[in-house]
């Protein structure tokens, strides 16, 4: 048994919202994605398989549309709006991005839904939330991370008249997905109790704005402006450089040096039997709460040898050597990198195969797979769905409209031709 | 018939229950949370922002580090840190030294009444303490267990330790924020924290509506490098498909769209001391628009320009031309003028704007006021959300150390006053 099952999840998302629906699909709901004849237009976002655009080829797509199935309808077609309002009066949960307001024009808003469907979870992802002064600006993923503060802390501080870095990998909408899904799965757990749905109202701007960990806490608090750093923790007093390059090209993230004097002196002994400690086995810098607190003259010191024995090893050795020292440093991986390590690929099964018949029986591609592990309800994706693949069947099978009807719509261009 | 999987039909799985009337999501709900720093205080946070009654466990002699960040004045006190005070509103707080074996009986007791329990330690903790998932079903059969550690409970890395930083930086996030040909820009904060903790919130909030169809709970093992891990798909899959890895010529992209291809799409100057503005432009509908807003300039009708595609092929010329206009305006001036266009910009605003300027902010009450048993009136982060029936809600700020010790003791446990006491004077409380 899946934790989702049963639940029946209507999404008429883009790119801001479409990874909530992925979410649900992936731990056992059905979902099924409200698409116009031609597509979602975030079928044709970067990268594509073998590089050759697709509606069906797009990888951005895969990423975030797994475990969904297709139904394209014309919603600027009566007939098209009421056969989603049919499904939507059997949905447990509906998820949209659109522009506030867009819903109405159609008859799709919350108001009228609940009359047919009490225990409807409503949920409107939009930039702004559905009131207030900037409603009705345009925005994205960049905008997102603009406004809400996240590029503000994001950059560098070496690097002469760089601009504030967004993080790349659509950031802006994955916090925003996750709070709205956060936010329905609450008043899921909630019906469970009531009987009855509701209706959720969840800002981009607001859901970014509060994703920016000491940045409000520093000015609320100590009335202070942070500013970014390279490769970590914005300040608002400088912080030492914690990115250490390797003998290999790549880089280590080196902090917390001082934090614990066992691990200290393992470090300092490991790099002694290197022959590259110099003087820090010196009893001065084992003061480890001066060096934690303050940049002193031997901190400096202390970290400029660190960083000249991390530039003679590779990246791997100390990684792990530093972990077995109880040291948090991480190497700073491209994406990919984590296919080769065991611990996720093998031993967590961090990777998962989805099968894609549609390219032949046996083809199966290598997805990133579960954020989570539920020990009791498995995490179950299949792979996404090829542009309307579904929407005869739901039309036929949930909907209960007969052949005739469904081929009248294809001739009317309210479905796609087959 | 479609090719991919149909979900199979199963009976509607409402099936109302017994529970007192409730105003919050999660009244009724109550959560032992072990948890410390950022990402498990994060988790719980959220819970209880629904209503859930979490209870904060600290022991005396190792409290949350957190209550050291950004601490406030008066040095030695515990209750004076901005950031705890956002990330541990509206819950409770006791003191529960789990070396002393009453101590651990206590803590056993507390998780008889309770559903979840949230911790974030290192893999091997609780298992030390003696209350693995298997020992914890045995004192609640249906208890849901988060754990939150860097790696998993399994496999060969599990001793591993990260911090935010770290997770972000081995799961390819670090990497993928930057400018070509640069290190790394990274996060300027501990993103993977705020994120493993939205993981922690939903598994949670799954396996409490799994338990409401079965009765079951279970052990969720959450990896915050795994959390990481699943936001790069995109670059997984391009790896794994086309065999082109991330790690090449060219990336990461800076603030640009290699993805889709358009331009402009970037960071642009603005008037001020390092203050900046995004302007991105999706289509020619908003092409147009920004040449009106702009004023038609001679550049813009250039043939290098005339199409998305050779826009994003001369995007760095492009972006020049732009920056001349936008660099004499504040990011403000730019963001509302092309807006009021319909072309999706944006200032990058400083934390100050988002505190003291910001009207949509303001208009949907993003910092609500609460009083903090010793700083005061204190302002802390919404959620970003409204709700019909069941909204969040604000109703306490952080707890003062220990502020709800004899309260959980004396009314939840029925512990006597006597015992209460002896167990203060003894450090067991």
């Amino acid at each position: 048994m899946t934790a989702l099952g049963g639940l029946l999840v209507v999404e008429l998302c883009g790119e801001r919202g479409q990874y909530m629906g992925k979410l649900m699909g992936d731990m056992g709901a059905r979902v099924i994605k409200i698409e116009p004849i031609d597509g979602s237009p975030e079928r044709n976002i970067g990268p594509f398989k073998d590089d050759v655009p697709d509606p069906n080829s797009s990888l951005y797509f895969w990423a975030r549309n797994t475990s969904k199935e297709s139904l394209c309808v014309d919603l600027e077609s009566p007939q098209g709006i009421s056969a989603v309002k049919k499904l939507l009066a059997k949905a447990d949960v509906f998820l949209e991005d659109r522009d506030p307001g867009f819903l109405k024009t159609i008859g799709l808003d919350y108001e009228v839904l609940k009359q047919t469907n009490k225990k409807l979870v409503m949920t409107s992802l939009t930039a702004f939330g559905q009131d207030g002064p900037y409603k009705d600006y345009r925005s994205n993923d960049l905008v997102a991370l603009a406004m809400g503060g996240i590029m503000h802390s994001c950059g560098y501080d070496d690097v002469p008249n760089s601009p504030p870095i967004r993080p790349s990998g659509g950031h802006g909408d994955f916090i925003s997905a996750h709070y709205g899904l956060i936010g329905t799965m609450s008043a899921l757990f909630s019906r469970d109790f009531t009987g009855v749905g509701q209706y959720l109202d969840v800002s981009a701007h607001e859901a970014c704005s509060s994703t920016t960990e000491a940045s409000i806490p520093t000015y609320l608090f100590l009335n202070k402006e942070v500013f970014r750093q390279t490769g970590r923790h914005q300040g608002a007093t400088p912080t030492p450089k914690t990115l250490c390059k390797t003998i290999d090209g790549k880089y280590i993230i080196v902090f917390q040096l001082f934090n614990n004097l066992n691990s200290w002196m393992s470090l300092v002994k490991w790099m002694s039997e290197k022959g590259m400690s110099e003087d820090l086995e010196d009893e001065k810098y084992k003061d480890m709460a001066r060096h934690r607190t303050s940049n002193t003259e031997d901190s400096d010191h202390a970290f400029e040898v660190v960083r000249n024995f991390i530039l003679n090893h590779t990246a791997d050795e100390i990684y792990r050597g530093a972990q077995e020292l109880k040291y948090p440093w991480g190497i700073v991986r491209s994406p990919e990198e984590n296919l080769d390590d065991p611990h996720f690929l093998e031993d967590r099964g961090m990777f998962e195969d989805i099968p894609h018949t549609e390219f032949g029986d046996e083809v199966t591609y290598k997805y990133a797979g579960r954020p989570y592990r539920f020990k009791g309800t498995p995490w179950n994706a299949f792979r996404p769905p090829l542009i309307g693949e579904h929407t005869a069947y739901i039309l036929n099978q949930d909907l209960e409209y007969s052949e005739q009807e469904i081929e009248n719509l294809r001739l009317t261009g309210i479905i796609p031709s087959e | 018939m479609p090719k991919n999987p149909i979900r199979a039909k199963e009976e509607d799985q409402i099936n109302v229950q017994e529970k007192p009337l409730s105003k919050n999501a999660l009244d009724g709900v109550r959560v032992i949370d072990l948890s410390w720093i950022v990402a498990g205080p994060q988790c719980t946070r959220l819970l209880a922002d629904f209503g859930a009654e979490v209870i904060k466990v600290e022991n005396e002699a190792a409290l949350d580090y957190c209550r050291n960040i950004l601490s406030i004045d008066n040095e030695g006190s515990p209750n004076r840190s901005g950031l705890f005070n956002t990330l541990n509103r509206n819950k409770k707080s006791v003191t529960l030294n789990v070396m002393h074996p009453t101590g651990m009986e206590k803590l056993k007791e507390l998780i008889s009444v309770s559903d979840v329990i949230v911790e974030n330690f290192s893999s091997r903790v609780l298992e030390k303490w003696g209350l693995s998932y298997e020992d914890q079903k045995k004192i609640r059969p249906d208890i849901i267990y988060c754990s939150m550690s860097g790696f998993g409970h399994s496999g060969r890395d599990r001793d591993y330790v990260t911090w935010g930083p770290t997770a972000q930086a081995l799961s390819g996030l670090t990497y993928m924020s930057g400018l070509p040909g640069e290190e790394s820009a990274g996060w300027g904060f501990s993103y993977m924290d705020h994120t493993g903790g939205f993981y922690g919130a939903l598994a949670i909030l799954m396996a409490l509506k799994h338990r409401n169809s079965t009765g079951e709970g279970q052990h969720l093992d959450l990896s915050q490098v795994e959390a990481g891990i699943g936001m790069t798909g995109t670059s997984i899959l391009d790896y794994t498909v086309n065999s082109r890895p991330f790690r090449r010529e060219g990336m990461p992209p800076g603030n640009t769209a290699p993805d889709k291809k358009i331009a402009p799409h970037n960071s642009y100057r603005c008037k001020g001391k390092d203050r900046w503005c995004v302007i991105t432009v999706n289509n020619e509908g908003e092409w147009n628009a920004l040449s009106k807003a702009i004023n038609n300039p001679p550049w813009i009708n250039s043939e290098k320009f005339s199409t998305m595609e050779l826009r994003y092929e001369n995007q760095d010329e492009l972006d020049q031309h732009i920056e001349t206009w936008t660099s004499n305006r504040t990011p403000h001036e730019v963001m509302h003028h092309l807006q009021s266009y319909g072309v999706p910009a944006g200032a990058v605003q400083t934390p100050r704007e988002r505190v003291e300027e910001d009207p949509q902010l303001k208009e949907r009450n993003f910092l609500p006021t609460i009083k903090h048993g010793e700083l005061g009136d204190t302002k802390v982060e919404a959620m970003p959300m409204k709700m019909s029936e069941t909204p969040w809600e604000l109703k306490s700020a952080s707890p003062l150390l220990s502020e709800h010790s004899a309260e959980i003791y004396m009314e939840l446990l029925g512990t006597s006053g006597e015992d209460f006491a002896s167990f203060l004077e003894q450090g067991i409380a």
